[in-house]
């Protein structure tokens, strides 16, 4: 069996789950936080992970110790820095949003709605400030403003940007198809060179610009002029299809309906392969890497045994198994999961060895065996069968000098017992347990047992297994 | 001369009737078969009789003797005492008997090993089994 194959074989079901889902978060955190720093963060700490692995690796101890304290100060300076986006992320999205949603697939800004909005504004010498953001998020850039939440119309922005509107003076920020936010204050830039007929509002619309990949579209009250800034530069815009054009270019937020569509998909693929080698690279340092050994005591059991056929002997009756795998699996590991198995199948009366094999061994996926003690094991089997036998009284210790053990006559006489042909065929007698002579003084008699020997041989039936022993004693004679 | 005559005739009748009667003795001896009339196992053997029959016999005896007597024995032939030790044939001893009956015996030296239970099979040259004797050696 090739390495690769190997592996396969020792993956559990439940290994693959472990992977699945762990990537499914992992793709899930991406899906969820893209666009915000906190991507950007992970990222960092997973390069921080992984040079302390090496360095745990490579045996540098105080570095990887230097690099455990700073992933685990960074995974709290996470929760602290980023709390307003995951707050955002926990609070604004429900349940399919969290799980299974993709936020940016349903945020397509209407092109047209907000071109013809924009000229019309134009026509009107409306002064106007709309905010297209990308991936960037803008909330930490942006100021103030009162959340909207307004389906984006054309009629929606001439009001907002009406002169009467308390809130006409800041910047409206789209995003898909909703008004998100009126009113907002944008870090205005200190560029020098810009034209001195550009107010505060495109100073700044560049301010924004500079510090984010947000689309900003600035409407002139005086000139009536439509600029767009991006990247830190202002675009004059000459019609309305050259605007949609402009939009429809702009990243991330689907202006573009079947670019953005084509961008994401890649995108979140990509995400999603990332995120299953990543799971797969932690399962494997986790589940692979760290190999442990252990130790097992198994009881053998005989499968397939021939009913005539019966099991009178067995060199052993345990295995020791040496097994090894990942931590985790070893530490988890029952006992009851391991199985040694020997097929009987084939087995004749008599002794029969086997070599144990691992087609013999039933491990748990993910354990590896190592070794096997005894690696062969002697298993009697024979056809049970009843014979009758004689029975002996078997003496121990020493009579007092002067008496002689004369006569012995046990009842019964004979016995039948029960046991393998082959064993039975080396047994003409059967004996007592041990009778003490030390303590016998005048003839009598004393009930005793018999001591079967081997084990496997068992009273027939209806057979008395105790034995009445009657001697006779006399005073010796003088030679 | 008259008393050497009278000598010689008292011979002559002698062995005839000698011969007279032994001859029904060995024509009877011979038409039974061999029978054994007493089997023992002692702790040794005097003037043609068991010393001290027993079951059980003691390592400080020194050796055990096996003793059989047949009271009939139609030809000159053999007996054997099988000697086993739990089981396990330990001897094997061929002893000669002669018509028309004969006492013999075996024996064999006890050791510190030979403690337990033993058994002694006397049987014919064909394998018929006569008697078996039971008997412990012990401390």
């Amino acid at each position: 069996m090739d390495l690769g194959s190997s592996f396969i074989a020792a993956i559990r079901w439940q290994d693959a789950v472990d992977i699945l889902l762990n990537s499914y978060i992992l793709f899930r955190l991406y899906v969820l936080f893209r666009g915000t720093n906190v991507i950007r963060v992970i990222v960092g700490i997973a390069f921080l992970w992984v040079f302390q692995r090496v360095a745990v690796a490579m045996g540098l101890i105080v570095t990887s110790w230097a690099m455990q304290g700073i992933i685990a100060g960074a995974a709290l300076i996470i929760i602290i820095v980023f709390r307003n986006e995951i707050r955002s992320v926990l609070q604004a999205k429900n349940l399919r949003g969290l799980l299974w949603g993709f936020p940016y697939a349903a945020e397509r800004p209407p092109l047209e709605v907000i071109s013809e909005s924009v000229y019309e504004l134009a026509r009107r010498r409306i002064g106007a400030l709309i905010v297209l953001p990308a991936k960037d998020d803008l909330e930490d850039t942006c100021q103030g403003g009162l959340a909207w939440k307004g389906q984006l119309s054309k009629e929606m922005l001439l009001s907002i940007f009406w002169n009467g509107n308390p809130v006409h003076d800041g910047a409206v920020v789209l995003q898909g198809r909703q008004v998100q936010q009126v009113g907002t204050i944008l870090p205005l830039s200190k560029r020098e060179d810009l034209p001195s007929y550009y107010g505060t509002r495109h100073r700044a619309a560049v301010g924004l610009a500079e510090v984010s990949d947000a689309l900003v579209v600035v409407v002139s009250e005086e000139r009536g002029q439509v600029v767009v800034a991006k990247g830190g530069e202002l675009l004059p815009i000459q019609d309305n299809l050259q605007l949609e054009e402009i939009l429809a270019n702009h990243g991330a937020r689907g202006l573009h309906p079947r670019a953005e569509s084509w961008r994401d998909k890649l995108e979140l693929g990509t995400a999603a392969l990332v995120s299953t080698i990543c799971v797969l690279g932690i399962w494997f340092s986790f589940a692979r890497g760290l190999e442990t050994f252990t130790s097992l005591e198994i009881p053998i059991e005989y499968m397939n045994r021939s009913s005539s056929m019966e099991i009178f002997g067995a060199s052993v009756n345990t295995i020791n198994l040496n097994l090894s795998g990942s931590g985790a699996l070893i530490r988890s590991l029952n006992p009851d999961q391991v199985k040694v198995k020997l097929d009987l199948s084939r087995a004749k009366v008599g002794p029969n060895s086997y070599t144990i094999t691992r087609e013999d061994i039933d491990l748990p996926p993910g354990i590896n065996l190592k070794s096997v003690a005894p690696a062969t094991v002697e298993v009697t089997l024979d056809v049970p069968v009843e014979k009758e036998l004689p029975i002996q009284a078997d003496w121990s210790g020493k009579l007092p000098e002067n008496l002689i053990l004369e006569s012995v006559k046990l009842v019964p006489e004979r016995v039948r017992v029960v046991g393998g042909s082959q064993i039975l065929k080396e047994i003409d007698t059967l004996y007592t347990d041990k009778l003490p002579l030390n303590t016998l003084k005048t003839s009598g008699a004393m009930t005793t047992r018999l001591a079967l020997q081997p084990g496997t041989l068992k009273i027939a039936d209806g057979a008395r297994d105790k034995v009445v022993v009657r001697f006779t004693l006399r005073e010796r004679r003088v030679r | 001369m008259q008393t050497h005559f009278h000598i010689q005739r008292v011979r002559i009748a002698g062995l005839i009737m000698l011969l007279v009667l032994s001859l029904p003795v060995s024509t009877w001896t011979a038409d039974r078969p061999l029978n054994l009339a007493e089997a023992v196992m002692c702790e040794g053997v005097r003037d043609l009789a068991p010393l001290n029959p027993a079951a059980v016999f003691s390592i400080a005896t020194g050796k055990v003797s096996c003793f059989s007597n047949f009271d009939t024995v139609p030809s000159q032939s053999y007996i054997y005492h099988h000697w086993y030790h739990r089981d396990k044939l330990s001897t094997k001893k061929k002893l000669f008997l002669k018509p028309p009956s004969w006492s013999t015996y075996s024996s064999i030296q006890l050791r510190e090993a030979d403690k337990g239970p033993w058994r002694v099979e006397i049987t014919d040259d064909k394998g018929t089994l006569f008697a078996t004797l039971r008997f412990s050696v012990t401390d």
